[in-house]
């Protein structure tokens, strides 16, 4: 088994996901605050405060968003994992909530080295494929065709 | 088409939010059938108009109290999406009809409720004359209106009046000395009002969104409602008005994408695939894959929209209705941004025969493109920031 034949992770299917989620939600926490509090107003935008900023306050509405539609997903993947529905499309619901999870850590991190200066280095994603992920969804809407060995256990979720 | 200013029938009720949803399913299976014709044509959907309130769908908001359904704005959004995924014009027109019935909620004395709730459940249908395309900014009004002992006048000059055309009652928006917003309701064959069919836009092309003039409108007292009032204190009325946007948006890309897949499974393989068939291209799977969960997560946030709606509506005061508009906002951001993008990935995973004329296929873009206009996505961006970042509650008015 290699990250080319596992499309979906095993085992507490939606633990990634969560990981993910809280991550990000932390990395917007650390860069809400170093904006209220130390960031310096760019010289020529005749500002006070990087708060005041509005490509700055625009930047954050635009994490927040990412943020809430990795919950919500993540809340319609439980569901589904709890209603114990037909098995493909709780992997591809599941597979749906990594997919917006992922974006929500990556464009909470492009945010907060755009926003400090800083970056909190993100984990390789090598083991658990987030482009075969799209694949599987898309072969199963496309074209009918189940994820392959479906390595989900529904039962052991969250 | 002749102005009438009553319904030729008598609409049904409906009784409850799973009965709005499975009405609204039917209906756009058949609304589907003839919807890129009537875009080619611009033929404007008359009859399906009058089936599509007949149906009772334009009264489910009317509250219980009153002997609506009054139904979760969950299932509002719902029932718009389901509709506009068949045809956009048509989820698009109840827009303000919808907003409107909220105002009546909001503001007006208990007689008008029960006049004007009433007529919606027969079937009548309210089309807007709100906004003015002359004035200094969305919210700025010029209309005047000018009360008398008995009676009001209204006078002014009216532009994106979606539905004004087919409606029994037109409500107009217009201002007092004070700069006061009232709305006047004003029956179709009212010899003050005229209704002009000037929409030429390049999308949404069968919602008539044209121009109303008034010139010396009057009306009873009765006809007249201090709609200000919805904006002077907290109210979901802005959340409401822009939840039904969203709904428009996200059933054209639910529509589109729908679409995507059936073209791109008759595709021709790229040549440098090595594979029989277009469907099997791994690129354009992956690509169906990223709309796909695109979607599911603006769908997501459109039901948070309409849960939050439906919490300030319980209780109406300055968080719940700033939470509420928040919200809402994600879900016009996310809605606007996967319906440009699934109404376009549709040629690309289509292949070039996809834009041929006969297939009409550019409908879906242009009417995201034309109703995602409605208001600016980026100040949306930057409404949710500030709301994050400073504490800063939104601005009160239609478009938040």
């Amino acid at each position: 088994m290699n990250a080319l034949t596992q499309p979906i992770a095993t085992e507490q299917p939606l633990s990634k996901s969560q990981h993910d989620l809280h991550n990000a939600r932390s990395l917007l926490e650390a860069t809400l605050r170093f904006v209220r509090t130390q960031a310096q107003p760019w010289a020529g935008s005749g500002l006070t405060n990087a708060s005041e900023d509005p490509y700055v306050i625009s930047r954050f509405g635009d994490v927040q968003i990412r943020i809430e539609v990795a919950a919500a997903l993540l809340e319609r993947a439980e569901d589904f994992v709890n209603s114990h529905e037909d098995a493909t499309e709780t992997s591809i619901a599941i597979a749906e909530a990594h997919l917006a999870s992922a974006e929500a850590l990556s464009t909470a991190s492009n945010a907060e080295f755009e926003l400090t200066g800083q970056r909190t280095v993100l984990p390789g994603s090598l083991h658990d494929p987030l482009r075969w992920k799209l694949q599987v969804i898309g072969n199963f809407r496309l074209n009918g065709i189940h994820p392959p060995s479906s390595p989900i256990s529904t039962k052991e979720a969250v | 088409m002749t102005a009438s200013a009553q319904p030729t029938h008598t609409a049904h009720v409906i009784r409850s939010d799973a009965e709005a949803i499975a009405v609204a399913h039917k209906l756009a299976a058949r609304f589907a059938v003839e919807a890129s014709v009537r875009d080619r044509e611009r033929r404007l959907p008359v009859a399906e108009l009058d089936e599509f309130s007949a149906s009772g769908l334009w009264g489910i908001t009317v509250p219980k109290a009153y002997g609506g359904a009054g139904v979760s704005y969950v299932t509002v959004a719902e029932v718009i999406k389901i509709i506009s995924a068949a045809d956009s014009s048509l989820g698009q027109i109840p827009q303000n009809h919808l907003g409107v019935l909220d105002i009546l909620l909001q503001t007006a004395s208990e007689e008008q409720k029960r006049y004007y709730f009433g007529k919606v459940l027969k079937g009548y249908r309210f089309g807007n004359a709100f906004s003015e395309s002359k004035s200094k900014n969305a919210g700025a009004f010029e209309t005047r209106i000018r009360f008398n002992d008995d009676s009001a006048q209204i006078d002014g000059e009216k532009f994106y009046c979606t539905g004004a055309l087919f409606a029994h009652i037109v409500p107009a928006v217009a201002v007092n000395e004070q700069n006061q917003a009232f709305i006047a309701f004003i029956e179709r064959d009212n010899p003050g009002l005229s209704v002009i069919d000037s929409w030429d836009g390049f999308g949404q092309r069968t919602t008539a969104s044209g121009g109303v003039t008034l010139n010396a409108v009057k009306v009873p007292l009765s006809a007249v409602i201090p709609a200000h009032k919805a904006f002077d204190e907290p109210t979901a009325d802005g959340p409401i008005s822009q939840i039904i946007q969203a709904a428009v948006d996200t059933g054209i890309a639910v529509g589109a994408l729908e679409e995507t897949k059936r073209y791109a499974r008759e595709a021709r393989p790229w040549i440098d695939s090595g594979q029989d068939h277009g469907w099997q291209d791994p690129f354009s799977i992956a690509a169906i894959g990223d709309l796909e969960w695109r979607v599911h997560g603006t769908e997501a946030i459109l039901k948070k929209a309409g849960q939050a709606i439906d919490a300030a509506l319980l209780d109406a005061n300055e968080d719940t209705v700033a939470h509420a508009s928040v919200v809402v906002a994600q879900a016009k951001v996310l809605s606007a941004e996967i319906a440009l993008l699934a109404s376009s990935k549709l040629f690309e995973l289509a292949g070039t025969r996809s834009v041929l004329g006969k297939y009409n296929l550019d409908r879906h873009w242009r009417n995201a493109r034309t109703h995602t206009l409605h208001d600016p996505a980026r100040w949306k961006y930057h409404l949710i920031g500030n709301y994050l970042l400073n504490g800063v509650k939104p601005a009160r008015h239609a478009w938040n």
